[in-house]
């Protein structure tokens, strides 16, 4: 277990309710959820493995594969859905030739889909690096992608 | 520090924020503010202001639920002026600062409206807005107002009151005051918050939990992430009173990821709370010690489900579990816990501050007080709104949502997001509340509202949000996890123009068992979007499953392009296109003929529906068709191009009567079908309407003969001077051994003007004075011509009369532009050309003297009532009559078919005067008659004719092939797969919608010279390279 790891997680109680919270610090600092993080939050709540896995994976939040530099989210909620939120995803996995969920092969982009981000009057809404683009089309989307190459 | 003592500093400091001893600016920053720019513009206000050495106040104040203007800026002058100027950009910061700021300019054009006391000229007050005047902002009392990280600011205006009162209540009266307040909570269930407070007090334990549900995952609400990050306390507040009344120590705000700013406004919330007592060991010095924690979510939506939430808090699989027992008795690590909504604690805190009959004199009978709104989707002023219940839907969209974008019809909302259902338009009076929705079919839920219109297909939507359930489902229940995915299939299907209607009941049926099986609020209510769509849209449903039809244009497996679609006759536009681009021309009118057989003719005369529902022409201008297909049949008539004769494969022989583009269209496709086709035409030469009232100049001479004589070629017979009636009825086809006849016998007989003196001699039909003119009979036109009409027969009556002489023509119509049928390229050539049209104008009486006429006595008109057709009808100005000198009057406002024959023959007439068929295959109930064309369809246009001749030729070949006449749908596809051309950047740069080349006005007018001219060929290549290539977009199986 890495220092770094170790200091995150003494941070945080050795009981089963932060078992969420010690995985969101995790993905934070490191950016996604590596097997040696599991194995060393196992090791410090004193559950299984599997039993993290089991909790993890049913959370959209949290990543296991390293993600891009730049992390791109296409809101698919209804009012971006009723504004054309689809053309602009076509659009985006066209540019980057990859699918949601998927990260480009030389880990610069990351793309998600995430159902409502909550500007819904601001659709379309499409969230580059925690930055929030709202009104959005596809030449713009394509724009922005181009402007963190 | 007491708290009266804080009061009055809190008063103090919000006194001296509003005092305005400088310049103060206020930027709305909460996410939605942001989304548009509001940091990037707070940037520039700095800068600018340091520049100019101004002193000024820049404070980050909340949201004021006007997301449709953010950014929102609101600057304050010493002089007690507060202006919201809206859509604020980092351009126009500089003008704001030089202008209103130094030189106190108010910049009327950029401001929305004033706040504060004092008036500013010219400018409407934030509360007497439209969008704000109807509501009762109690949830959003202090959103965009105040500075959402200064608890003064909130105690100032009456926050923690309620608090400090409570605490000086026994918990079960804090219960009671809530119940008799009749809040019900807010989250979507509506269930009686006092009550459930009371089942929490009553449970005896020594540990109880409070919890905030803020997990807001409904796709389309925002209200509760606007609250938290513009007015944190208000919560926190209510959070606290409800953790004292049900006899919590431990409170928990469980927030969804998505939201890193509530998160950072709510832990900077709690911080100072704690600084002042208000939360810790003993608030606000009792002895009620409350600790607040905060939890995240982790992208779950099923964790906004109570028993899901504590799931997640417990650090397990985000699950529901079955109730009994419920939260109030064994709820988180098994002890007694309440979950409230954040806008129903919202509400907690002022109901406590001013009392529950306040907020009971809001509200109906049984929804009391006031609720949120998200209004979002097809409507102008999207946004948050907070109205009392029982406000109509009307007054939501029409009132305070400005409408709808662009004019467009109104068609839906859908409200209470994924677990709620669709209100159709015919619904819009419908009073809001939980009693009122529940009974149509829908829920309150959070309050998302989603307007949707014309172009939103209610299938579409259903399979969206089934989609997004579906994917949510925890997956513990068969009947969520399966019958979700088995709904999500049908719907799916549905769009791709698969299934059929047993699919309606299908879905009824599974929606049913979903519903009732289902473990948790998200099972159970996934199937409302689908029932309420069936319940309301059950039309659409028909038109998918039945006709393979999305006339929305929405669902891509139906709609392979908006433009194919559309088309009359399902013309393979992206295919030719396709091709031009590549410069393989052959292959383009190859494929043009394919479907139709006068390219040459639509390529001039047709009105492009096509074009009008461009993708490319949502974003800029749409691709010329029409004029890529004239470019398609030139080169072919360059060419040469002849077709074969087509092999005869059936001894029956087929009579078309009538041969204008219906009739010729059915006995070519009859011809190549292989039947032996014979065209019995009135008038000494063939092509109806196209020959005789289609004038040269838009349809030359010689691309008619062409495209007539290409026809001829395939081995269609045209015989002309037979008319219907005069010289054979259709026994006698029958006898001389036809076994079938379409008629398609056109519309060309002109309507009555009907008014006094209408009868002299010198007034013309317009459809007589086109006939004379394309058969170059002789004509004598006066200097003054007056046309009355707005059709195509009227434009090409006063252009003809220009040409044959006339100095001063002048078209007569009774509308107003906006009702004109015609395109504007006609209006801008009939202006080309000096003519001049006056509208809303109709003629009360011909003025004759002897052999000749000599003016026109009109009256002005003006737009009443909308009539049938949905247009407004115009309406004689009383007392407003002049009189117009003019030597000849042509008489266009319309045509109606001449069915002599119709009575000997027994054919059925509609009302309309137009001949009666079978809608879907234009069959006559005569045995071995079909009927299509302006003759059926009333005066319409050549495309559409076509595509009656077709679809005749079709039920034709059934009839004579011995199967029942019966229209086949398919959904509309490309025949063929043609590859795009890639552009390169700097064609990009260069893409535009060439303008069409015309030969100048004054010297086209002195002959019947064509008026347009070909796009050059480097002009329709990269035109044909701009095309969007929409079809690729679809997967499709090849034909």
């Amino acid at each position: 277990m890495t220092k770094e790891l170790q200091k995150t997680l003494k941070s945080y109680g050795q009981d089963r309710d932060s078992l969420i919270p010690i995985l969101q610090s995790v993905q934070e600092k490191f950016g996604y959820v590596s097997e040696q993080a599991v194995t060393g939050i196992a090791s410090y709540l004193n559950i299984s493995e599997s039993t993290i896995y089991g909790v993890a994976t049913f959370y959209t939040q949290f990543r296991f594969t390293r993600p891009g530099d730049h992390i791109i989210r296409v809101c698919q909620g209804t009012a971006c859905h009723v504004r054309g939120a689809q053309r602009i995803m076509n659009e985006v996995v066209k540019h980057l030739g990859i699918k949601p969920g998927e990260t480009t092969p030389d880990y610069k982009f990351s793309l998600e889909r995430v159902a409502c981000f909550g500007s819904c009057a601001l659709s379309p809404v499409v969230v580059a690096d925690n930055r929030v683009y709202g009104r959005m089309t596809a030449q713009k989307t394509k724009q922005v992608l181009k402007e963190m190459e | 520090m007491k708290f009266e003592a804080i009061q009055q500093k809190a008063t103090d400091l919000w006194e001296a924020f509003n005092r305005l001893d400088k310049a103060r600016v206020l930027i709305g920053g909460a996410t939605c503010g942001r989304a548009a720019g509001a940091m990037q513009v707070w940037h520039r206000i700095a800068e600018e202001l340091e520049k100019r050495r101004v002193e000024a106040d820049i404070v980050e104040v909340g949201c004021l639920g006007m997301c449709y203007s953010e950014p929102n800026v609101e600057i304050g002058l010493p002089d007690g002026r507060r202006i919201l100027y809206q859509n604020v950009t980092e351009e126009t910061v500089p003008e704001l600062v030089d202008r209103f700021i130094l030189k106190g300019d108010p910049c009327l054009e950029y401001a929305l409206c004033s706040f504060g006391d004092v008036p500013v000229e010219g400018l409407i007050r934030f509360n007497d807005l439209q969008m704000i005047k109807p509501q009762v902002r109690v949830v959003l009392r202090n959103a965009g107002i105040i500075d959402p990280t200064n608890v003064y600011h909130y105690i100032a205006r009456g926050g923690y009151a309620g608090l400090y009162k409570a605490l000086r209540m026994k918990r079960l009266e804090v219960c009671e005051t809530i119940k008799s307040s009749g809040l019900r909570g807010r989250g979507g269930a509506g269930f009686p918050t006092g009550l459930k407070w009371g089942f929490a007090l009553a449970s005896k334990s020594d540990l109880k939990y409070m919890i905030c549900n803020a997990d807001e995952g409904d796709p389309g609400a925002f209200m509760d992430r606007d609250v938290l990050e513009s007015d944190p306390h208000a919560v926190l507040e209510g959070l606290t009173i409800g953790a004292y009344a049900i006899g919590a120590r431990q409170a928990i705000v469980y927030v969804r990821a998505e939201y890193p700013l509530a998160i950072d406004r709510i832990r900077n919330a709690i911080d100072q709370m704690k600084g002042l007592g208000f939360s810790g060991p003993h608030v606000m010095g009792s002895d009620f010690d409350l600790e607040i924690k905060i939890k995240m979510g982790a992208g779950a939506f099923v964790c906004g489900e109570e028993t899901a939430l504590m799931a997640s808090i417990e650090g397990k699989r985000g699950m529901p579990r079955p109730r009994p027992p419920f939260p109030a008795q064994a709820g988180l690590h098994g002890k007694p816990t309440n979950i409230n909504n954040v806008e129903t604690l919202a509400n907690v805190s002022e109901i406590m501050n001013r009392g529950p009959e306040w907020f009971a004199a809001y509200g109906t009978e049984k929804s009391k007080g006031t609720k949120t709104f998200a209004l979002a989707g097809k409507i102008n002023r999207t946004g948050l709104i907070e109205v009392p219940m029982g406000i109509t839907i009307d007054d939501i969209i029409f009132n305070i949502g400005g409408g709808i974008p662009d004019n467009k019809k109104f068609k839906a909302i859908q409200t209470g997001g994924p677990s709620g259902g669709c209100i159709p338009a015919e619904m819009s009076d419908l009073k809001v509340d939980y009693e009122e929705l529940a009974k149509v079919g829908s829920i309150m839920g959070s309050g998302g509202m989603i307007v949707m219109d014309e172009d939103s297909c209610m299938v579409d939507v259903a399979k969206y949000f089934v989609g997004f359930t579906h994917s949510e489902s925890c997956g513990k229940c068969v009947p969520c996890r399966m019958g979700s995915q088995h709904l999500l299939k049908m719907l799916t299907e549905i769009t791709e123009g698969k299934g059929d209607m047993s699919y309606v009941r299908r879905l009824e049926k599974l929606s049913r068992t979903v519903q009732s099986g289902s473990l948790c609020g998200l099972g159970q209510t996934l199937p409302n979007p689908v029932m309420s769509a069936l319940r309301y849209f059950s039309d659409e449903f028909e038109a998918h499953l039945r006709q393979k039809r999305c006339d929305a244009l929405v669902c891509k497996g139906l709609v392979s392009s908006p433009c194919q679609y559309t088309c009359p006759i399902n013309q393979d536009v992206p295919c030719y296109m396709g091709y031009i681009a590549q410069g393989r021309f052959d292959d383009a009118i190859r494929v043009i003929r394919i479907e139709n057989p006068f390219p040459g003719i639509c390529g001039r005369v047709c009105p492009h529906p096509c074009e009008s529902k461009c993708e490319a022409g949502k974003y800029g201008d749409p691709i010329a068709i029409r004029a890529l297909k004239r470019f398609a049949a030139d080169y072919e008539m360059k060419q040469g191009i002849k077709p074969h004769r087509a092999e005869v494969r059936y001894d029956a022989k087929v009579a078309v009567i009538g041969s204008g583009p219906a009739g010729l269209s059915a006995a070519y496709y009859l011809t190549l079908e292989g039947y032996p086709c014979t065209v019995f035409e009135a008038l000494p030469l063939p092509g109806g309407m196209l020959a005789v009232g289609i004038p040269e100049y838009r349809l030359p001479r010689d691309v008619l003969d062409y495209e007539i004589d290409y026809i001829r070629k395939t081995g269609v017979e045209i015989k002309t001077n037979h008319a219907l009636g005069r010289d054979f009825t259709i026994e006698d086809l029958f006898r001389q051994g036809y076994k079938a006849v379409f008629l398609a016998t056109g519309s060309h007989k002109a309507l009555e003007l009907g008014i006094e003196g209408a009868d002299h001699p010198a007034v013309l039909p317009g459809v007589r004075f086109l006939f004379d003119v394309n058969l170059h009979k002789e004509i004598n036109l006066g200097e003054r011509v007056a046309v009355i009409g707005g059709g195509n027969v009227a434009i090409d009556s006063a252009r003809s009369a220009v040409r044959l002489g006339a100095k001063d023509v002048f078209i007569l119509y009774r509308r107003s532009r906006e009702e004109m049928p015609a395109l504007s390229e006609e209006l801008e050539q009939l202006e080309e050309e000096g003519i001049k049209i006056r509208f809303l104008t109709a003629p009360k009486r011909v003025v004759s003297s002897g052999d000749g006429i000599t003016g026109l006595e009109c009256i002005a008109m003006e737009l009443g009532e909308p009539d049938a057709s949905g247009r407004r009808r115009p309406v004689p100005i009383q007392g407003s009559e002049f009189m117009i000198e003019c030597d000849n009057v042509i008489a266009a406002i319309g045509q109606t078919s001449d069915l002599n024959f119709a009575q000997d023959e027994a054919l059925n007439v509609t009302r309309r005067g137009t001949i009666a068929v079978d809608e879907e295959t234009d069959l006559c109930e005569k045995e071995g008659v079909f009927a299509g064309g302006d003759a059926v369809t009333g005066p319409l246009n050549v495309v559409t004719a076509i595509f009656h001749g077709k679809l005749s030729a079709k039920g034709i070949h059934q009839y004579l092939s011995g199967h029942e006449v019966s229209r086949h749908y398919r959904p509309v596809r490309p025949a063929e797969v043609v590859a795009p051309v890639e552009l390169t950047d700097e064609e990009i740069e260069r893409l535009a919608r060439p303008s069409l080349p015309r030969k100048p006005g004054q010297q086209r007018i002195r002959s019947f010279v064509e008026v347009e001219e070909c796009l050059s060929e480097e002009q329709a290549v990269l035109e044909a390279k701009r095309c969007l290539r929409c079809d690729l977009e679809t997967q499709f199986e090849m034909q």
